[in-house]
This record gives C-alpha cells, sequence and structure tokens, in this order.
C-alpha cells in the first residue's frame, strides 16, 4: 500500500508539472494547447535516447530534454503566430499526432513502436523503496520549484503584460507590448516544462513508447487546470494532485459497490470523472483557486 | 455561501479521501483467499475483448473455489482496466500489486501496456501472463517471470505466407499493417517464406486512424497481387475491405482472425465485400474441452483468441500453486512449466487438475488456445491454426491445422 501511495504521489507530481506548463501556455498566455503530450513524449524520447544509446549521464540528458522542448515550443509557436483559439487547438492537437507517428514509424531513430525499455533510472532501482522515496522527493521538489517559478514569473511585469496578451492581443500591441515574442517565450517555457515533466517519468518508469503518448494525457492536464483553476499556478498544482487522487479513488469506490462487473465498474469510473468534472464547473465555474485580479498599486496622486 | 471550498473544509475532505483509500487495505491485510490480478482492456481500443477476457477468468475461480478452493483457501480474482494505455496500466498495475498483493497478473493485451508492466511484475515477484505478440516482450530481461500464449511472429509470419500462397496459386502477395510493434518482423518472416518459393512481396504501412484507405488501395493495386495480406485489427480492416472492394480488387484477401470474422462482415455492411476473405487463427483442435468452456461461458460460438488464452493463464497460474503448495508469485514461476508440460495425465481445467495434484500424479494441461507448452523465454512452442473463409456472409471453417 505504502509503495502505491508513494508511485501516486511521483506520477502526480509529474502531472503537476504539466499542469504548470498548461498554466503558463494557456492559463496566462491563452494559447490552447492541445499538443502537451507532444512535448512530453520529446522530452521522454530526447532523454531516453541521449542517456540510454547516447551514454549520456542523466542530468545531461535531462538537460537535453528541457532544450529540446524550448526548441520544438518555439518552433510550433513560430509556424502558428496567426491562429488562437479553436485553430490552434487544433494544430497543436496535430503537432502532438506528429509526434506519435513519427516515433512509431521512423523505426532508425526512436526504435518504433517497440519503444525503449530499460531506460536508466535517475538513482538506482535496486534500492526498492528507497528508489521510490527518492524519486518522490526529486519529482516533488522540481514541481514546487516549477509551481514557484510559474508563479513568479506571472506576478512579474512580463506576466502582466502576458494576461494583456490573453485578454486582447490588438489591446497589448498598442499598448507597446511585443505580442509576438511575448507569446513564443510563454510557449517554448512551458513546452520545455512539459518536456522536463515527460523525460522524468520517462526515467521513473524506464520505458518510452509512442502509445503511452495519447491525447488522453493531455485531457487529463486540462482536466486537472480546469479543477484547480485557470490562470493560478497554485491552483493548477493543486488540481494535478486532486485529479491523480481522484482517479485513483474510483478505483475503490467501484469496488466497494457489489455486484458490479469489471467492465461497469471501469464504466462507473469514467461516469464518475466526467460527473465530478460537471459538478466542479456548475459549483466552482473558476476552479478551486480562481485567478486573483492583481491590485492596481495605489493612486500616489 | 455554504457552497465555498475554503481551506479547512478542504482538508477535511481530503483527509477523508485518503482515509477511504487507505482503508481496503486494512480490510484486506488478514490472510484470507489467494489473489490474482487481470489487467485487461476494459475500455479503450482493446475494449472489445478485455471485458470477456475479465470475465472468464472471474467464471473459473468461481469453478474451483465451489471445488473446494486452492490450498484450503478461496481464489479472488481483482479485475483492473489497463484502458489501453500503457500509462494508465502501469496505474492499475501498481494498484494490484502493492494494494491487492495479487500474486499474478494475467491478461494483458496490447504490447506497449505489457512491456510497460512487466518490470514491475519482475521487480515485485508477481507472475505476468500476456497475450501479447510482439517478439521483444518475452526478449525482456524478465527472468522467468513472464510466459505469452500468443504465438510470437516468427511463426505467425510463416504460417500467413504459407497460407496466402496455398490459397492464390500465384506468388504475389502485397502485406498491409498498421505500424505496431510486430509488422517488420512479421512481414520479414512472411517474406522469406515467399522468397523461398521465388515469389515476390511488398510491405506497406498505413495509418489506422484515417478513415479512408483509397491512396494505401490504390498503391496495392498498382502492385498487380494476386493476394493481400491485411493484418490490421478490426476498425481499419472494416475500412480497408471495402475500399478494396470498390477499388475492384480481384484476388485474394487473407488476414488474422480477430479482425476478420462475424464482426468484420456485420461491420462493412457490404456482403460482396468481405465475401471469400479468409481468417486465421491460433487454434485449439476445435471441440478441445477447453474451447467447448469458453465458449460456453463467453456465450460464442466460436470464442476469441483472446479469451481462450486468458482461459489458459487462470488454470495454469491456479495449479502451478497447487504444484508447490505455496500461494505466491515465485511458486507460480517456478512450477509453471511442471504442470504445462512434460507429459502427464492430460487435464484441460483447474478443478481437474487441482484433483489429480492433489492424488500425487503428474499433470499436463492442454487448454483452449492451444498445448500451453512454454519455452524458456516464456514463448509457447507449438500452435495450430485455425483457416476460415466468408462464405454467404457467415464464417465456414476450412481447415484446422
Amino acid at each position: 500500500m505504502v509503495n502505491y501511495i508513494i508511485f501516486i504521489l511521483v506520477v502526480a507530481g509529474v502531472y503537476a508539472l504539466l499542469a504548470q506548463s498548461l498554466t503558463l501556455s494557456w492559463g496566462l498566455a491563452g494559447l490552447v494547447n492541445l499538443g502537451l503530450v507532444g512535448f512530453f513524449a520529446i522530452g521522454a524520447y530526447a532523454s531516453a535516447m541521449t542517456t540510454k544509446w547516447g551514454g549520456w549521464p542523466i542530468p545531461l540528458g535531462l538537460l537535453a530534454a528541457t532544450v529540446l522542448g524550448l526548441f520544438t515550443g518555439f518552433i510550433v509557436t513560430i509556424s502558428t503566430l496567426r491562429l488562437r483559439d479553436d485553430y490552434l487547438a487544433i494544430v497543436t492537437l496535430g503537432f502532438a499526432e506528429v509526434v506519435r507517428l513519427v516515433a512509431s514509424n521512423e523505426i532508425w531513430l526512436t526504435g518504433g513502436t517497440d519503444g525503449i525499455a530499460g531506460v536508466p533510472s535517475i538513482v538506482p532501482r535496486a534500492w526498492g523503496q528507497g528508489y521510490h522515496v527518492t524519486m518522490l522527493a526529486i519529482v516533488s521538489v522540481l514541481a514546487i520549484a516549477t509551481c514557484a517559478l510559474v508563479r513568479h514569473l506571472a506576478a512579474s511585469p512580463w506576466g502582466r503584460a502576458l494576461r494583456a496578451v490573453r485578454e486582447d492581443q490588438v489591446v497589448a500591441a498598442v499598448a507597446g507590448k511585443p505580442v509576438i515574442r511575448l507569446k513564443a517565450q510563454a510557449f517554448s517555457i512551458a513546452a520545455a516544462i512539459a518536456a522536463l515533466a515527460g523525460a522524468i517519468y520517462g526515467h521513473y518508469t524506464s520505458y518510452v513508447a509512442p502509445e503511452i503518448y495519447q491525447p488522453l494525457i493531455t485531457i487529463y492536464v486540462f482536466l486537472a487546470v480546469t479543477a484547480g483553476g485557470v490562470g493560478r499556478p497554485a491552483g493548477a498544482f493543486l488540481g494535478a494532485y486532486l485529479l491523480i487522487g481522484f482517479l485513483e479513488l474510483t478505483r475503490f469506490m467501484a469496488e466497494i459497490v457489489p455486484g458490479v462487473s469489471p467492465v461497469q465498474a471501469a464504466a462507473t469510473r469514467e461516469i464518475l470523472v466526467g460527473l465530478a468534472l460537471i459538478l466542479l464547473l456548475r459549483l466552482k465555474p473558476n476552479g478551486i483557486m480562481p485567478e486573483r485580479n492583481q491590485k492596481a498599486p495605489p493612486s500616489t496622486a | 455561501m455554504s457552497l465555498l471550498i475554503n481551506r479547512r473544509r478542504f482538508m477535511a475532505g481530503a483527509a477523508a479521501g485518503t482515509a477511504l483509500m487507505a482503508s481496503p487495505a486494512i480490510l484486506r491485510a488478514q490472510a484470507g483467499p489467494i489473489r490474482i490480478g487481470t489487467l485487461t482492456p476494459l475500455t479503450g481500443s482493446g475494449g472489445l475483448y478485455g471485458p470477456v477476457m475479465a470475465n472468464v477468468v472471474k467464471a473459473v475461480a468461481d469453478e474451483v473455489n465451489a471445488a473446494g478452493g486452492l490450498l484450503g483457501r478461496q481464489v479472488q480474482i481483482i479485475s483492473e482496466d489497463d484502458q489501453t494505455n500503457a500509462e494508465a496500466g502501469v496505474r492499475a498495475a501498481r494498484k494490484l500489486i502493492d494494494v491487492d498483493k495479487v500474486n499474478a497478473i494475467l491478461g494483458t493485451w496490447a504490447s506497449a501496456v505489457t512491456t510497460a508492466v512487466a518490470p514491475l511484475c519482475w521487480e515485485n515477484k508477481v507472475f505476468l501472463f500476456t497475450v501479447s505478440g510482439a517478439d521483444s516482450i518475452t526478449q525482456l530481461p524478465h527472468n522467468g517471470w513472464l510466459a505469452r500464449t500468443q504465438p510470437n511472429t516468427t511463426l505467425q509470419g510463416r504460417k500467413f505466407a504459407e497460407f496466402c500462397l496455398e490459397v492464390s496459386g500465384g506468388k504475389r502477395a502485397f502485406f498491409m499493417m498498421p505500424q505496431t510493434p510486430f509488422t517488420q518482423s512479421t512481414f520479414n518472416n512472411f517474406k522469406i517464406a515467399y522468397d523461398k518459393v521465388g515469389g515476390a512481396t511488398e510491405l506497406l504501412i498505413y495509418d489506422d486512424k484515417k478513415p479512408s484507405l483509397r491512396t494505401e488501395v490504390d498503391q496495392a493495386m498498382r502492385y498487380n497481387a494476386d493476394c493481400i495480406f491485411v493484418g490490421g485489427y478490426l476498425t481499419d480492416t472494416t475500412v480497408l475491405l471495402r475500399d478494396l472492394f470498390r477499388a475492384g480488387f480481384k484476388g485474394k484477401i487473407v488476414g488474422p482472425g480477430y479482425s476478420i470474422n462475424q464482426k468484420l462482415v456485420e461491420s462493412v455492411g457490404q456482403p460482396e465485400a468481405t465475401e471469400g476473405a479468409y481468417g486465421m487463427l491460433p487454434s485449439p483442435q476445435e471441440g478441445s474441452n477447453g474451447w467447448k468452456k469458453v465458449a460456453d461461458l463467453t456465450k460464442q460460438a466460436s470464442p476469441d483468441p483472446f479469451s481462450c488464452q486468458i482461459y489458459d493463464h487462470i488454470n495454469l497460474a491456479i495449479m502451478a500453486m497447487a504444484q508447490a503448495r505455496d500461494a505466491s508469485g515465485q511458486a507460480i514461476r517456478d512450477n509453471v512449466r511442471a504442470v504445462s508440460q512434460g507429459g502427464g495425465e492430460k487435464v484441460d481445467n483447474a478443478v481437474d487438475g487441482l484433483k489429480a495434484i492433489a492424488a500425487g500424479r503428474k499433470v499436463d494441461y492442454d487448454g483452449a488456445s492451444g498445448p500451453c507448452d512454454f519455452t524458456d523465454l516464456g514463448d509457447i512452442t507449438d500452435v495450430k491454426f485455425r483457416y476460415e473463409q466468408v462464405k454467404a456472409g457467415k464464417m465456414a471453417l476450412v481447415r484446422i491445422a
């Protein structure tokens, strides 16, 4: 049981990292990034390939993943400059599918659908429970640090400008804000965070394969951010833990109900997830921790 | 208003949630039943097979329990959903291993899920039975903690080619399959058989999520094949067969029986498009007791191969533990071959097997999916194939060999 809870907390930590990524790109910059899982995959592959096949030390692998995430994030932004809202969502969704298809079909590069098994772990797996506890510490510290970073960014003048772009980019441009640069920066940093999360997850579970990176993961992260509070880093952080906690809790809830067949239990879980989302959006439409407006400084006149 | 969730209320809720999560473990902590987990796809793209598979395992456990249980204890089945997704599958496997303390996990279906779950199993001394076909799975460093009943692609690719050569009478085959962990290796072995007789064959990998496969079919038509092998799953094969029919393909169509079957005839909806297509599957002797039993449990006239395979998994797991007189994953790992092969009294279900083992006799299990003899790596050594053809919109048996 203890191992299970630790494992779930590590997974939740990875989701918390992804949620920070989404908070930055969607919550603050208003860029609907349905390609989140694509960046997650890029990070996982970058780190797995460099450390397993290239023999790089793991910190370098993580760095490679982050840098590659930053770079692909930048490429995606400059190729979608004119897109917003639904159109951007469609293109980014397509981007994630492209990543998955390339990973499946470019066998010489990625190992194809077999994936990469036996990705080196950050600390020795032989430590048993110690391994999981150490990973929990690493992931939690990273998640908290990223949350603090995004909070800091959001509160900075840069963050305010970003929100101005989110609300109305024409107005922001008229006010002299460099709209394109702001969007590119936010999106690239967000992609780098997602890639880092992917790298960590790959090292933790020791297996990377195209089938892991399905849109389901993106949807879960959107759920987490929506539940926690869009545009509020602490909310997204909380939302990720709540989401994973809830997803796992539904297993036990479905088991308690007597006379339910496994397939009914699986369906019940999905119903519960949907129901929870509807209830949440009815009762707390802005999430558990809604975004706070920054007060204007007191007038000095 | 009272709907407001403040921090205190949230903490109370979270604490209650944690307590709920912790409580089942306490309830379950007493030495009670012997637990075995199933991890089949109940939702997602494998969702057609997983539910039936889970029910088969449950039914076998019920029979064993009704006949007095295993080592004087009841067998309890815990079924989790892998959502046909490796990330979700790993979470479910963690729960089975750490919370439910299962000795074995049965029935992982998608190869990616199996590959992701396998390390958890061998690290925690839980035996893994799988129906995944990718060659790479048994080559994992599993140290004997894994066995599968699905033949690997070396065997399948050769059998597919031999049958294509036979029914088409020609020597040009076009091989169409989506990208899967076993696509390339199945084709390689397919090609070896064609090369041997001086034939020609070409591989086309298509995207199985496309709504139309017209361009792929055009490519196949240009190749002027006398036989097309369609290696996808049910949904994409439906699209492919429709497009092949529209393009006027006149040669033979051969595919695996998990996609060319009665369900396909119904989902294509155009009788002419599927008429004459062949499906072939690893199969036991039709009419073996195990096979009949699974047909009975699943209420299918000819049960799907995965239900047959998982029926064998649960029977083998139970008998291996009885043989060792120990209910643990280690016992299954060390004894699965002692009950599955090597001669002895032939049994086809765990209830009979348990009686024979209790009487001190050596058993050799022959199941619903085949003879169930395993190599040291965990692959099955021999399998029969069942060949069927669509005739007047119904599946007609060609032969079993």
